[in-house]
């Protein structure tokens, strides 16, 4: 058996299509503008704030306002199609009127993780030179330093509460102001979203604009997202996912959601849209569905999700594994589990077999886990519902070919490891101005995951090892490199290595060895240097001081050494 | 003493800051809180098991004048007043037990008061007025029905009707404290120090021991929180009520000066209480790990 057979459709549920033929759309403008002609006034997307706090916009509101937005970046700001638009927020209101906006114009979304420090942001602004940038206001203090040297011509600046009826944005807004103080005066120049949308709506009314035409000029396989992940090389690495990519993969995601009706359900959005994951289905997957499309700003702590599941009949949702082992800790939730619950998505990480039966237990509804890559949009396989495989990633989704191959690009026999590669409408055009890069994982038409796998006969996949040395923690990618650059920044620091860990609750942790030129170098000082220039995620949650590091006869760090030694010591306890 | 007026000044806060409590709620909080009984069972053994003997205790080991001894247990006996459910909630404790516990302590007062009374103090004979227990049932349910009906017709309104009720609570708590202290300046010079140590003792006894009572039945620790104040803080208007209305003259007066101290430092400790709970609340979240989410 080998995997251009497609053993693994024969798994497939009844209602799943093997090949789900040609894009539905032909750009995510046409996507939005025909949903949005099928739903109306329903309710799209709902904020709600750990307080119960709410607002709504219905699929025509969003329409229209997306239309203002692009109307603004394209004749107000005076971008061109193509032009890079950043986009640095947590899930709100603003989200899918900026991104739709923004993707209606014909430009190019670029998502960027809000909790980014000043460098990190900047990093990716050097790379995908943004013409817009659009923040949230408790974000936007660090615009100055991460813009120093390469300015963004325009700002706009939205926040958490926006788009909310007036009593309860003025009270977030006054509590945000004087209580938290987490909003800081903006120090660069700037317009607020609304003031944006207006002079937007004014200009398309005045000049007649046909949104439409700016989509209508641009192709499916027109560049839609600049996705980051990060670089091997310790440089933003922005993946090229076109309009069709998008819709395939949002397409091909929905094909296996069981049970649900177009145009009747509730769906959570606790994970933030500025993933990949969350991007292609939720935002775009559930706005298909036509769906209500509840919307969280921040899940931390859990705790401020009950509001949102008292206050809706919620249907669906996606979560990664944190998510739902989290949620089956809670008391109120397995006190009173949402009733109304069909179906749950897992995706970002591996979903511990565990966690996934505590969840169907306490839910009776099933978790379906994807896995997949920021690369391919990013869904490549799933686990079929009641045909699940622990340990396995599951089977290729629809219109999707996975293969092992080894260093040649043959297909290895079905049984040996080999490198994990894809086939398929969802993998990207490229990496934004790499092409060395994108040619080390574009061979042969096959798309080349980094990942080492195994096939069984039936076609589920197993992975067994990673080629990179990429640490995967909680769903984020994280470069080793990116990690010793910043630690040797440190003038205590004479060298380091850093590796991923197996680790229980996010899948993997980062592990720094260091060899420290200053002997009274603590952890809690590594620790402390990183969080100055990292996200939390990148920073080691684990130190080990080292007088020396294995190196090959070069002088390079050997990193699987170190790893090999970790792995044995793990084993041992 | 307070002046008819500012009574109704602080019922008219009171029916505000519990219609924002009832907008933080919703009918499944109670359901779950009557689904399993056993808290709310904990709750009255605390109320009028624990609370009496302590306040007994308090009377006896203290030589106190007998009017200081019959006010500090009149105040012991008292079912949980309508502040507990306000520090509930800022406690982030379960103000649906909260309430159900205020509600049954209430009803079973009519029985308990002098049922206690009897064992503890034969001789006392106390009138206990029913438009009392029946004004503090109102000023507690009326406004949270209301208040759970709002957040169901409309999240942003019981949302909003909570932040104002929460606004004002806080108002409240600190109202009381500052606007008791300089009222009764002179009452405060003039009193004994047992008295003081009575007045603080059964609260601070109360919430003390009523949080480890439920912690010993296994209560989870949010619903421990929650029967503590609820133990701890007693209806004092009903005590002065009670006193008002089986008394007469300077026995009266003599037999206010527990549950006016009582009344004064309950909203002082209940305060301190809240900070600490608030924070066992916080470290008791859970840490969810950097990454996705």
């Amino acid at each position: 058996m080998t995997s251009a057979e497609r053993p693994w459709t024969a798994f497939y549920g009844a209602d799943v299509r093997p090949d789900i033929g040609d894009p539905p759309y032909r750009t995510i403008g046409d996507l939005i503008r025909s949903v949005s002609e099928t739903y109306g006034k329903a309710p799209a997307f709902t904020a709600c704030l750990p307080n119960g706090m709410n607002g709504t916009l219905s699929f025509t509101q969003v329409d229209q306002m997306s239309d203002s937005f692009a109307v603004y970046l394209r004749e107000v700001a005076g971008l061109t199609q193509g032009d890079r638009v950043a986009l640095q927020m947590p899930n709100g209101l603003a989200f899918p009127v900026a991104a739709f906006g923004i993707l209606k114009a014909g430009c190019v979304l670029v998502n960027i993780n809000p909790l980014y420090t000043a460098e990190e942001m900047s990093k990716q602004f050097v790379d995908a030179e943004p013409h817009a940038l659009v923040i949230l206001d408790m974000f936007a203090d660090k615009v100055p330093q991460a813009t120093r040297g390469h300015p963004i011509p325009n700002i706009i600046v939205t926040r958490i509460a926006e788009f909310l009826p007036a009593l309860p944005r003025g009270i977030v807004g006054l509590v945000q102001k004087y209580w938290d103080q987490s909003v800081k005066p903006v120090e660069v120049p700037h317009i607020r979203l609304p003031d944006a949308l207006a002079a937007g709506r004014a200009h398309q009314q005045a000049e007649k604009i046909e949104v439409d035409a700016y989509h209508q000029s641009i192709g499916p396989d027109d560049v839609a997202c600049l996705q980051y992940t990060g670089g091997t090389t310790g440089v933003a690495k922005g993946a090229m996912l076109t309009h069709s990519n998008l819709i395939m993969n949002m397409s091909q995601s929905m094909e296996l959601i069981s049970g649900l009706k177009k145009g009747e359900e509730v769906a959570l959005t606790a994970l933030p849209m500025y993933h990949i994951f969350a991007f292609t289905v939720n935002l775009l997957g559930f706005y298909w569905l036509g769906a209500r499309n509840v919307l969280i700003p921040n899940p931390r702590p859990l705790s401020t999700l009950k509001r949102a599941f008292e206050n809706y009949k919620i249907t669906w949702m996606s979560g990664v594994n944190t998510l739902f082992n989290g949620l089956t800790n809670e008391l109120w939730f397995t006190d009173s589990p949402p009733k109304h619950l069909k179906f749950a998505s897992a995706g970002g990480m591996a979903l511990q077999s565990l966690v996934a039966a505590r969840w169907e237990e306490i839910t009776g509804k099933p978790v379906v886990q994807g896995y997949g890559l920021t690369e391919t949009s990013p869904v490549l396989t799933f686990e079929p519902l009641g045909k699940k495989r622990p340990g396995t990633i599951g089977v290729p989704i629809p219109s999707t070919l996975l293969a092992c191959l080894d260093e040649e690009g043959r297909e290895v026999a079905q049984g040996q490891p080999g490198e994990i590669a894809a086939k398929g409408p969802q993998v990207m055009a490229g990496y934004w101005n790499k092409p060395d890069e994108t040619a080390k994982v574009m061979k042969d038409g096959w798309f080349l995951t980094g990942d080492i796998g195994v096939m069984d006969a039936d076609g589920y996949f197993t992975i067994v090892d990673r080629k990179k040395d990429m640490v995967v923690v909680s769903g984020f990618n994280v470069y080793p490199n990116e990690i010793e650059d910043c630690l040797t920044t440190h003038p205590g620091i004479l060298e380091s290595a850093v590796i991923g860990v197996p680790d229980a609750s996010t899948g993997e942790v980062v592990k720094a060895f260091v060899v420290a030129r200053d002997p009274s170098l603590t952890e809690a000082d590594v620790r402390a240097h990183c969080k100055a220039h990292l996200t939390a995620y990148k920073i080691p949650k684990r130190v080990e001081f080292r007088t020396e590091l294995p190196k090959s006869n070069v002088g390079k760090i050997l990193r699987k050494d170190l790893r090999a030694e970790e792995l044995a010591q793990q084993a041992a306890e | 003493m307070v002046s008819p007026l500012e009574q109704a000044v602080l019922a008219l806060m009171i029916f505000a800051i519990m219609l924002g409590m009832g907008a933080s709620l919703t009918p499944r909080d109670f359901y779950l809180a009557l689904r399993r009984p056993y808290g709310l069972m904990i709750g009255l053994v605390s109320q009028y098991g624990f609370m009496p003997l302590i306040g007994f205790l308090l009377a006896t080991l203290l030589a106190v004048p007998e009017a200081i001894a019959i006010g500090i247990l009149i105040m012991s006996c008292m079912p949980g007043g309508t502040t507990s459910n306000i520090f509930t909630y800022f406690s982030k404790g379960n103000l649906a037990l909260s309430v159900l516990m205020t509600v049954t302590s209430t009803v079973a007062g009519v029985v308990m008061i002098p049922l206690v009374l009897v064992i503890y103090a034969t001789a006392l004979d106390l009138e206990i007025p029913r438009e009392n227990i029946i004004a503090t049932l109102i000023l507690l349910l009326v406004p949270v029905g209301i208040g759970m009906v709002l957040r169901k017709i409309n999240a942003n309104i019981g949302a909003v009707t909570e932040f104002f009720g929460s606004v004002l609570g806080v108002v409240f708590i600190l109202f009381l404290i500052v606007s008791w202290i300089p009222r009764n300046w002179q009452f405060l010079l003039e009193t004994s120090g047992s008295t003081y140590v009575a007045a603080i003792g059964i609260g601070a006894a109360g919430i003390t021991i009523g949080y480890f009572f439920a912690r010993a039945l296994k209560l989870h620790p949010r619903n421990a929180r929650t029967v503590a104040l609820e133990t701890g803080i007693q209806n004092g208007p009903l005590a002065l009520a009670i006193i008002v209305f089986t008394f007469s003259g300077e026995e009266a007066d003599a037999l206010t000066a527990v549950p006016v101290l009582y009344s004064l430092f309950i909203v002082i400790i209940a305060t301190l209480v809240t900070f600490v709970f608030r924070r066992a609340n916080a470290a008791a979240e859970q840490r969810l790990p950097d990454g996705l989410l």
